[in-house]
């Protein structure tokens, strides 16, 4: 399994969000996409997952180009887009159900993944009685019980509280470390990302503007020095000539679009 | 139609709050609710047939004009005895129940098709953008001229009324569809069908609903229009029989009826939209994150 995005570009109404985007990912890879609002994260990510194509370049998944949406890339939204009028087991089932599997298989692959994120007790109930935090992990369960071999993931934590966000990283990367699928993860967060990536994309202005490797062994301390100082780089490379009034959307021709590969 | 009416919107409301921590009030607290709005309708009556009464000793104006409602009650048993309220009631009810049904399905098919194909939108739309606003009590002569006065024509006149709110709803219903809801099910393999059924469909069903609400009125007011020109049974024609005769206590027991009637489809659509909508209503518990189980 390998993700291969190259030259990608894409314009909305004469605005470049995404230009010349080029980058690999390797399988079993957790890979953070960083960088601020409005820089074209999501944009990459669904041009990823299919929901919309490129103007330039290619997308290709173990060498075949993505035309539109697939269950082997499963997506976790920020919203977490749960169906309000399933219960969270019919939630979870949705996927291996629409693929016709006989239904005590759907049932027994929905409870194993409602078990992986700690919600088998609340099959029954419906989305709005859960608390934000769940929802989002019924949103991995669901997008999970598909056995995805490539899982995109779109701020999913962006909108918890501090504590439930940090629990809920230890908790995807036990889930990661032992299904070992894929991972694309879109953040604004540097702590998270330097906290789960095997490797930082940072986004700028719709190009790339740094790819970090990191080989430090998980759990990762958020006080390791070498990781502090990942952390001021990427901060430094974010708050560098940030024009001020400018939305941010505008590509900065003149920028250097040169990528620093930091292998540690 | 008093009866059906403020109840709905309080439901309604209350069906599509959707705070997370919202619960309702205990059942204990409900019925103390309904109690204290029972106070003033019985208030009302009782100033009606005190005024009635007062009427009948100082004559302000001709008795016949407004009976009090213990006469209109006696006058009901009378009709009663003689068969006529049940006939009637059997009468309208059938047609009600028969056009409604036949306007809701024709609209959610429609609304159907029309959101699946293109070409049916096209041509479809524009004719009943232009036929939509024409109220559709000003077609019920043209109605009984083309298809004489049975009961094909009031059914007829019924189905329309609904058709045209339930489409409206309906095909709003599918164009607010949230397209994160959509992608989510397109990346975990759902097929077109699939979208349809398990996307759309239960995404457009509370709007389908208010439609249905809507239309229920305006198909009421359709039967009683239907049942005043050219019947000889219902509701509507115990109405203007009445008035041939001047029996005001008759007309009184028919418009009772009516209310009642009314009230018991609401109703019967409230349950349906409970049974159905079982997702929207507030849980009992409400679930808070506690970290790992
Ligand atoms: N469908 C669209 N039509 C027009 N412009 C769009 C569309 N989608 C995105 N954009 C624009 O593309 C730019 C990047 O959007 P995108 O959603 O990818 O940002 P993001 O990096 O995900 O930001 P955030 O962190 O706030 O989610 C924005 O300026 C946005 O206005
Ligand atoms: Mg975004």
């Amino acid at each position: 399994m390998s993700l291969v995005v190259a030259g990608v570009g894409k314009s909305y109404g004469g605005r470049v969000v995404l230009k010349d985007v080029s980058f690999q990912v390797g399988p079993h890879e957790f890979v953070c996409i960083l960088g601020h609002s409005g820089c074209g994260k999501s944009t990459l990510l669904n041009l990823i997952a299919g929901f919309i194509q490129p103007d330039q370049g290619e997308i290709l998944v173990d060498g075949v180009p993505v035309r539109g949406p697939d269950k082997s890339r499963g997506v976790v939204f920020q919203d977490h887009a749960l169906f309000p009028w399933y219960t969270v087991l019919q939630n979870v089932e949705f996927g291996p159900s629409v693929r016709g599997l006989p239904k005590g298989e759907v049932r027994a692959q929905a409870f194993r993944y409602l078990r992986m994120v700690g919600l088998e007790a609340y099959a029954d109930d419906y989305p709005h009685q859960l608390s934000g935090g769940m929802k989002q992990r019924i949103g991995i369960a669901r997008a999970l019980a598909n056995e995805p071999d490539i899982l995109l993931m779109d701020e999913p934590f962006g909108a918890l509280d501090i504590l439930t966000r940090e629990m809920m990283q230890r908790e995807l990367l036990r889930i990661w470390l032992e299904l070992k699928t894929m991972v694309l993860f879109v953040t604004h967060s540097i702590g998270e990302a330097v906290y789960l990536a095997d490797k930082i994309l940072v986004l700028k202005n719709g190009r790339l503007a740094a790819e970090y490797l990191l080989d430090e062994p998980r759990p990762r301390s958020a006080a390791h020095p070498r990781l502090l100082e990942l952390r001021a780089d990427i901060e430094r490379l974010l708050l560098e000539e940030e024009d001020p009034g400018e939305g941010g959307n505008l590509v900065h021709e003149t920028r250097d679009s040169g990528r620093r590969v930091v292998p540690f | 139609m008093k009866p059906g009416t403020p109840a709905d919107a309080l439901s309604l409301s209350e069906g599509r709050s959707r705070t997370r921590t919202g619960t309702r009030p205990p059942k204990g607290l409900r019925s103390a609710g309904f109690l204290m709005s029972l106070i003033p309708v019985v208030t009302f009556f009782l100033i009606w047939e005190a005024v009635s009464r007062a009427n009948g000793l100082f004559h302000w104006f001709n008795p016949l004009f407004l009976p009090a409602p213990t006469a209109i009650l006696l006058d009901g048993w009378a009709l009663a005895q003689k068969g006529l309220i049940i006939q009637s009631v059997v009468a309208s009810t059938l047609r009600i129940t028969v056009g409604f049904l036949t306007g809701c399905s024709a609209a959610v098919l429609c609304g159907i098709l029309m959101s699946r194909s293109r070409t049916v939108e096209t041509w479809l739309g524009p004719i009943f953008n232009m036929l939509g606003p024409i109220p559709a009590l000003a077609l019920l002569p043209i109605f009984i001229i083309w298809f004489g006065i049975g009961e094909f024509p009031k059914i007829l006149l019924i189905a329309w009324t609904t058709f045209i709110p339930v489409l409206a709803y309906t095909l709003d219903g599918f164009k607010s569809v949230p397209p994160t809801l959509i992608r989510s099910a397109l990346s975990l393999g759902a097929s077109g069908r699939h979208i349809f059924t398990r996307v759309m469909l239960p995404s457009a069903l509370p709007n389908i609903f208010v439609g249905a609400n809507v239309s229920l009125g305006l198909s009421f007011s359709s039967l009683i229009v239907s049942e005043m020109m050219g019947a000889k049974s219902g509701l509507g024609y115990i109405i203007v029989d009445a008035r041939n005769y001047f029996k005001m206590s008759n007309m009184f027991v028919a418009i009772v009826l009516i209310g009642l009637e009314f009230s018991l489809f609401a109703f019967l659509l409230k349950i349906l939209e409970k049974r159905l909508l079982v997702w929207r209503t507030n849980g009992v518990r409400t679930a808070v994150d506690t970290g790992k189980e």
